[in-house]
C-alpha cells in the first residue's frame, strides 16, 4: 500500500515535471536591450508574424549587461551591445555566429556601419541603430545654443547645466574642446580634457541621466544628453530644443548580437532576419527618433525626422562625431580622472 | 544519575538542532560573500570585469600609499571620499537623534491606539518604493519644486534656493529615509523608562536639566547607542542618496565602490575599498560592545559610583 503511494507521488511529480517542457515547446525568444530601445509595435509584429513569444528584460549600462552575463546570467538570446561592447564580447567568446552578413536582405545595411573590428563581415552581429550625444536645452531660458563653449558660457552666466554620468562622455566633452581624440590613452591628453570638465565644475548642478524632466521644467538650462531627446522635443517643440554641438560630439551605435549560450538560436535568427526589413526598421525609428544603418528604411521613415539634421546630420558634420574605442588597460586613466573630478569641488 | 546524564545529552541535541540552521545560513549569506571580498581584495583585476587569480597588493596600495605605476597610482582622493562620508553619515545620525528623541517621548506617553497609529505611520513609508521616493525629494527640492514655491509664496525668500544636488540634499534624504531605524531602537528603551524614578529624582531636589541628565539619558543611551549604529552604517555605504539627490556631485564612499563594480571594471579595487569601510564599522563596534558591557557593570553595581 505504501509503496502504491509511493509510485503515485513519484509519476504525479513526473506528470509535473513534464507539463512545464510541453509548455516550453512553445516558441519563444528572451531579448535583453537597453531600457525604452525598441518600439514595442515591432514585437508585437513579430509574434504576429512568426508566432513566437517574446519577452523583454532591459539593462542601464553596457558593463551592467556584461557583468550579468559574464556572472552566468542565462535564458537570454538577444543582447544589443554597443560597438566597442561588441568588440569585448566577441574577444571573451560570448557570441554565436549567426551569418547574418550573408543574409540576402543584408544587402540594405549600410556598409560603413560594419564597425566592430572583431567582426568585419558581420558574420555575428547586425548593426542595429545610432545616435549621437548632444545638448537638449529649454528655450525659454536660452534662445539659441550652438555647442559646448557655448553651454559653460551659459552656465558661467549663472544658468544651471547638467553633464551625463558617464566618465567617457563627459571627459569626451573636454577632449573635443581640446582638439584630441575621445579615445586617446595619452595620459597628458587624458588629464588635460578632465581639467576643461574640473575648470567648469562649480557651474556644473549634476552630473545625471534623469536631466530631461529638470530641463522641461526650466531648474535646469541645459543638459548633456542623446539624441533621444528628440522624442521629447517633438511632445514640447515650443520649450525643448536639441542640437549637435558645432565642435563635434560623440556617437554611439549598438549591434544586435545573438549570445553563445542563447536558448533559441533559430528564433534570435528569424528575429535578426526580421529586423534587416526595411518596414520594420522603419517602424523602430519613428518612435526611437534615432538613426538606422537600414539604407531603403530611411525613404520610408516620416519626413520629419529623416530631414531633422540632429538626427541625420549632412556629411560635414557627421564626420565630426566620434565613436568610443575600447581602451583595454586604459581605462583606468579615465576612471582616475573622473574620481578626481568629481571631488574637484 | 543516569537520568541526569541523558537529560545533559538530550539539551545537547537539541542546543544542536536549533544552532545549526542559523550557522550554515550565516555561513552561507554572510561568511561565503565576505570571504569572495577578502579573497578578491588580494587579487589582480582581469581587464574586462572579473579577476586574474595573482596575488595582488594595489588595490590596498591605492588608497593606503604603497602603489605608483601608471595605472595603479596611490591617491589621498580615496581617503578623504571616505572621510566625507563619514562626516556626511554622522551629520545624518545627529540629525535623525534630534528629531526622534522628543518625538519617541511623545508617542510613548500617548494612548494605546494612538500609539500604535503612530508606529504604524512610521513604518508607512516602507511601502512605497525607496527609489521613487528619492525622486519625490527631488520634485519638492528642486528650485521649481514644492519648497522654493511655498517659501516664495509666503514672501520668505526672493531667491528659490539651490538645495538640490548639495550636501544639504543628500543629509536632508538620508535623514528621512533612516528616521525609522532610529526611532524604533529609542522608543523601545524610552518606553521602558519608569516613570517613578522622574518623579523620584524631582523630589529630592533635581532640576528639570539634572533629572535629565542624570536619569533620563543614561536609562536611554542603549537605544540612542543602538539607532545611531544602525543608521550610521547604511548611511555610511549609501550610494542611491547621493547618486539621485546629490547628482552624483557628491560622491560618497557607496558610489566609489558601485562604480569600481560597474563602469571602472575594477572588481579587486571595489572590494579593497569595501574591506576599509567594513574594517572601520567592525571597529566602532567593537567599542561599542565595550560600552554597553560597562554599561552592565555600571548596573549591576551602582551604589559605588553614585555615592560621591
Amino acid at each position: 500500500m505504501k509503496k502504491h503511494k509511493f509510485a503515485k507521488a513519484a509519476l504525479a511529480a513526473v506528470i509535473g515535471l513534464a507539463i512545464p517542457t510541453l509548455a516550453a515547446a512553445e516558441e519563444k525568444l528572451h531579448l535583453y536591450n537597453w531600457g525604452d530601445y525598441i518600439n514595442p509595435k515591432v514585437l508585437t509584429k513579430f509574434t504576429e508574424e512568426t508566432g513566437i513569444k517574446v519577452s523583454l528584460d532591459t539593462y542601464g549600462t553596457n558593463e551592467e549587461m556584461l557583468a550579468k552575463i559574464q556572472a552566468g546570467a542565462s535564458g537570454y538570446d538577444i543582447v544589443f551591445p554597443s560597438v566597442h561592447m561588441h568588440d569585448i564580447m566577441s574577444q571573451l567568446n560570448l557570441l554565436e555566429k549567426t551569418e547574418i552578413g550573408s543574409s540576402p536582405n543584408f544587402k540594405n545595411i549600410d556598409t560603413q556601419f560594419i564597425r566592430a573590428s572583431t567582426d568585419p563581415k558581420a558574420e555575428y552581429c547586425l548593426p542595429y541603430a545610432w545616435g549621437n550625444v548632444g545638448i537638449v536645452y529649454n528655450k525659454n531660458k536660452v534662445k539659441e545654443i550652438t555647442g559646448w563653449a557655448d553651454m559653460f558660457k551659459l552656465a558661467a552666466g549663472g544658468e544651471k547645466i547638467i553633464l551625463l554620468d558617464d566618465p567617457r562622455e563627459t571627459i569626451a566633452i573636454g577632449h573635443i574642446l581640446n582638439g584630441t581624440s575621445v579615445n586617446s590613452t595619452d595620459e597628458a591628453e587624458v588629464v588635460a580634457a578632465a581639467k576643461v570638465i574640473k575648470d567648469n565644475l562649480k557651474n556644473v548642478s549634476a552630473f545625471s541621466y534623469d536631466s530631461i524632466p529638470l530641463v522641461t521644467s526650466g531648474d535646469v538650462a541645459a543638459a548633456h544628453w542623446y539624441v533621444g531627446a528628440n522624442i521629447f522635443v517633438q511632445q514640447n517643440p515650443d520649450v525643448l530644443g536639441y542640437i549637435i554641438p558645432k565642435e563635434g560630439a560623440t556617437m554611439y551605435q549598438e549591434d544586435m548580437c545573438v549570445l553563445k549560450k542563447a536558448p533559441n538560436k533559430a528564433n534570435a535568427k528569424k528575429f535578426m532576419e526580421f529586423y534587416l526589413k526595411p518596414e520594420i526598421a522603419a517602424l523602430n525609428v519613428e518612435q526611437q527618433m534615432n538613426g538606422t544603418p537600414n539604407i531603403p528604411a530611411q525613404k520610408l521613415i516620416p519626413k520629419s525626422i529623416s530631414g531633422n539634421e540632429s538626427i541625420y546630420p549632412p556629411a560635414d558634420i557627421l564626420s565630426k562625431l566620434q565613436i568610443f574605442v575600447d581602451l583595454g588597460q586604459d581605462l583606468k586613466l579615465y576612471n582616475r580622472e573622473w574620481t578626481s573630478i568629481k571631488t574637484a569641488q | 544519575m543516569a537520568s541526569l546524564e541523558t537529560n545533559e545529552r538530550r539539551r545537547r541535541v537539541i542546543l544542536l538542532g536549533l544552532l545549526t540552521p542559523p550557522t550554515i545560513f550565516l555561513a552561507i549569506f554572510f561568511l561565503a560573500p565576505l570571504a569572495i571580498m577578502v579573497i578578491y581584495s588580494w587579487l589582480e583585476p582581469g581587464l574586462y570585469g572579473g579577476v586574474i587569480w595573482n596575488f595582488y597588493d594595489l588595490n590596498y596600495g591605492r588608497i593606503l600609499g604603497w602603489a605608483d605605476s601608471k595605472y595603479e597610482k596611490f591617491d589621498l582622493v580615496y581617503l578623504i571620499i571616505f572621510l566625507k562620508s563619514v562626516r556626511l553619515a554622522l551629520t545624518t545620525v545627529f540629525i535623525s537623534l534630534i528629531i526622534c528623541y522628543p518625538a519617541a517621548f511623545w508617542i510613548s506617553r500617548m494612548s494605546e491606539g494612538k500609539k500604535n497609529l503612530f508606529l504604524f505611520l512610521i513604518t508607512l513609508p516602507f511601502f512605497v518604493s525607496l527609489i521613487l521616493r528619492l525622486f519625490a525629494w527631488v520634485l519638492i527640492l528642486r528650485p521649481t519644486g514644492f519648497l522654493n514655491q511655498a517659501l516664495l509664496g509666503l514672501g520668505i525668500i526672493t531667491e528659490p534656493l539651490h538645495i538640490i544636488f548639495t550636501d544639504v540634499a543628500v543629509i536632508i534624504g538620508m535623514t528621512y529615509i533612516f528616521i525609522p531605524f532610529m526611532f524604533l531602537p529609542l522608543y523601545a528603551s524610552i518606553e521602558k523608562l519608569d516613570l517613578s524614578l522622574m518623579e523620584a529624582s524631582a523630589d529630592l531636589g533635581a532640576t528639570q536639566f539634572q533629572t535629565f541628565r542624570r536619569v533620563i539619558f543614561p536609562l536611554t543611551l542603549p537605544g540612542i547607542i543602538g539607532g545611531s549604529i544602525i543608521v550610521f552604517i547604511p548611511a555610511l555605504g549609501n550610494f542611491i542618496v547621493p547618486s539621485v539627490l546629490g547628482g552624483a556631485k557628491v560622491m560618497m564612499i557607496g558610489n566609489l565602490i558601485e562604480q569600481q563594480f560597474l563602469s571602472a571594471r575594477n572588481w579587486p579595487f571595489g572590494s579593497a575599498l569595501g574591506m576599509i569601510v567594513m574594517a572601520s564599522v567592525l571597529l566602532l563596534l567593537i567599542y561599542y560592545v565595550k560600552i554597553m558591557a560597562r554599561e552592565d557593570q555600571m548596573t549591576s553595581a551602582p551604589a559605588v559610583k553614585e555615592v560621591s
